[in-house]
């Protein structure tokens, strides 16, 4: 038997690597079957939002099919924005923001941010997802696996053994670490395996990332370990020194980070926009027709041969949905402006984070699944594009008064889109390797003056 | 075979070892005795290249420990007073082990045939090593060294804590090992069996090498009194 295989079975008969093998794997299959619970979810929703918005057409074009403009007024349209099967294994911020939005032609600002209620206590606790236990678990394992790698066989008395036997003492700590670091690997890949199966992931560039991802964030975790223990100290302090690193990667710097990027980055543009938005529409009940029609015109010049309306006319709708666009016009400065803060804020996470391996790979998980900030972002624009082309196609049609059945309802469909990301592979392998660099650096640096 | 020339070691403040001079032939069983704290167990780890000296240097057939590890590693086993095997891995498998860390490649039946020599039943071999006696792991210790084919064991404080019996078998495997040619460099703190298995002994105190000569004219009796004399 090779000494290989004398180290695997030495280690595997371990209670530590028994329990905690156990513990990561059935860890990992819950948290799978949370994602396909999600993904499941989601797919039951994008299903119903066609037959919905079928039904819900239907209905309100028979109640008002004599009056376009009140029927639009009433009429929602749907668009979805794809799940990947990818965002099983990282829900990310999927769970708070909308994959579908269901607009009408009126002013958009407002329905912009419609979300469903989520329970708050789940907000708290966070999804269980495979990414989750990556980011969280698996570095737990990693040090509970290795924090005594050494101090272990010194405290033991076998070090003194190992030193007098082996001429290359180091590779023996080397091949130690790799006998835990193929197990904890090999769980992995085996989790990865299952979650391909559950939820329908299919083996492309996207999905070999996250696993990369994932294998790189382990290595990271084993190169801090091998720092530590290349301190030579006790199994105690190593113990205590790691979980602190834990603490600091996982709890602390995101901690401190959002903390800062919040403070630093206020957004009270999320308020103006709102009012801004209410008040070009609200304020243009008292304001001369004639001059809201004009500043419509401005921006659609398309439609000026539509002509004024009368001062004296209670409603018409050509003023009403000018009312509604002009919500829009009017607030625009502040939605530009609130979403300049949003990606700022992305944008100096996503920096920071090249500095924070712990951040990064969430960040990754969370782009390549398609469940980021970037993701929600391209959803919004595209759902402004949607609601422009819509409103842009259905607006000669009331102004002209023609009657529901003068317009082809069969052509709204609920419109799907799907947002890939743009990750580069320097973006994602740099804060990996240049941090285990660092780190074996450092622990060669550290073992030499130790053993001098 | 081996040879300490000017051997000093100080932790801090404190000397352990005083310019030690010491020069064991090959085939030769060199018992050292002394108080705790006299400085056996530095000299040995001294040999064994686990310290660096403070000066002087220790030579293992004519090779510097310090000047060339690999060589002298490859030429020396080491038996500690409590040999610290692998829990997870039975008696038979610590062997393998340790035997393939030393880059040997032994057959199952070579290694069982080791542990055999080594006076330890074969229906021990594949148990569990948490249900070993001392006596017991030491005898793994000696399949261990003669896995490596050691030309040099050095022993701390072997027979320490070993029943009368095991100490009778310990005794009797060191002789058959210098009977087959190796040198054994043995600490300990028993008298009459550094008289039974040594042919020199060496009697340290407070880091110095007080005495040294050959085993063949004393008794026990006059070793004990020499010893108490000495210390």
């Amino acid at each position: 038997m090779s000494l290989y295989l004398l180290m695997f079975r030495q280690f595997v008969r371990t209670r530590i690597c028994q329990l905690g093998l156990s513990m990561v794997l059935v860890l990992g299959i819950i948290s799978i079957f949370i994602g396909k619970q999600f993904l499941d979810k989601q797919r039951a929703t994008a299903a119903q939002v066609a037959e919905t918005q079928q039904e819900h057409i239907k209905r309100n074009v028979d109640l008002h099919k004599d009056d376009l403009g009140l029927l639009l007024y009433y009429l929602k349209f749907a668009v979805v924005n794809d799940v990947s099967p990818l965002a099983g294994l990282s829900i990310g911020q999927k769970d708070i923001n909308p994959s579908v939005q269901n607009v009408t032609i009126l002013a958009l600002e407002g329905q912009k941010y419609d979300a469903d209620l989520v329970n708050p206590a789940t907000l708290l606790f966070g999804n269980l997802d495979l990414s989750f236990l990556i980011v969280y678990v698996f570095p737990l394992l990693v040090i509970a696996f290795n924090y005594n790698l050494l101090s272990e066989e010194e405290e033991g008395g076998t070090w003194k053994m190992v030193s007098v036997m082996s001429v290359h003492r180091w590779r023996h700590l080397f091949t130690k670490m790799s006998v835990r670091a193929v197990l904890l690997f090999g769980v992995l890949i085996i989790l990865f395996i299952i979650a391909a199966g559950i939820l329908g992931i299919e083996y492309n560039l996207a999905f070999s990332k996250i696993i990369l991802t994932s294998m790189l964030y382990i290595a990271f975790w084993f190169a801090i370990v091998a720092f530590i223990i290349s301190l030579r100290r006790s199994s105690n302090f190593n113990a205590v020194a790691l979980l602190f690193c834990w603490l600091i990667f996982l709890i602390l710097i995101p901690a401190v980070l959002n903390n800062v990027i919040v403070n630093k980055y206020p957004m009270p543009e999320a308020f103006t926009t709102m009012i801004k938005q209410r008040d070009g529409y609200h304020e243009k009940w008292d304001t001369n027709k004639r001059e809201t029609v004009e500043k419509f015109y401005k921006q659609y010049p398309q439609f000026s041969s539509y002509g004024f309306p009368s001062e004296a006319s209670k409603l018409q709708w050509l003023w009403y949905y000018a009312m509604q666009n002009l919500g829009d016009v009017e607030s625009k400065e502040e939605s530009a402006l609130l979403e300049a803060k949003v990606l700022k804020r992305d944008d100096v996470s996503q920096t920071w984070s090249m500095l924070v391996p712990s951040l990064h790979a969430q960040l990754i998980f969370n782009s390549l699944a398609g469940t980021g900030m970037e993701n929600y972002l391209d959803f919004l624009n595209y759902t402004e594009q949607f609601h422009e082309k819509t409103r842009l196609y259905l607006y000669p049609k009331i102004f002209s008064y023609n009657k529901a059945e003068g317009v082809d309802w069969d052509r709204f469909k609920p419109e799907h889109v799907s947002f890939e990301a743009h990750i580069t592979w320097s973006h994602l392998l740099l804060p990996f390797i240049g941090a285990i660099f660092l780190l074996v650096c450092a622990t060669l640096i550290s073992f030499r003056y130790f053993n001098s | 075979m081996l040879e300490a020339i000017n051997l000093s070691k100080k932790y801090g403040e404190h000397q352990a070892l005083k310019s030690l001079n010491l020069n064991v032939p090959a085939g030769e069983t060199y018992c050292l005795l002394g108080q705790n704290g006299a400085g056996k167990t530095t000299t040995i780890n001294l040999f064994l290249g686990l310290l660096k000296p403070s000066g002087g240097k220790t030579l293992i057939n004519g090779v510097e420990v310090n000047m060339d590890k690999n060589t002298t590693n490859s030429m020396i086993a080491y038996i500690p007073e409590v040999v610290q095997l692998y829990g997870n891995l039975n008696g038979l498998e610590n062997l393998e082990f340790f035997s393939r860390l030393s880059g040997h490649n032994h057959s199952k039946k070579w290694l069982v045939s080791l542990l055999s020599k080594a006076g330890l039943k074969e229906k021990h071999h594949t148990k569990k090593l948490s249900s070993y006696s001392k006596g017991m792991r030491q005898k793994v210790g000696v399949a261990i060294a003669l896995s490596k084919n050691a030309q040099v064991i050095f022993m701390d404080e072997p027979t320490s804590g070993l029943d009368p019996q095991a100490t009778a078998e310990f005794t009797a495997i060191c002789k058959e090992l210098v009977s087959e040619g190796k040198t054994i460099f043995m600490a300990t703190h028993d008298i009459f069996n550094a008289v039974n298995v040594g042919s020199r002994i060496g009697i340290m105190k407070e880091g110095e090498l007080i005495h040294s000569g050959k085993t063949l004219d004393l008794t026990a009796i006059e070793l004990q009194d020499l010893y108490l004399k000495t210390i």
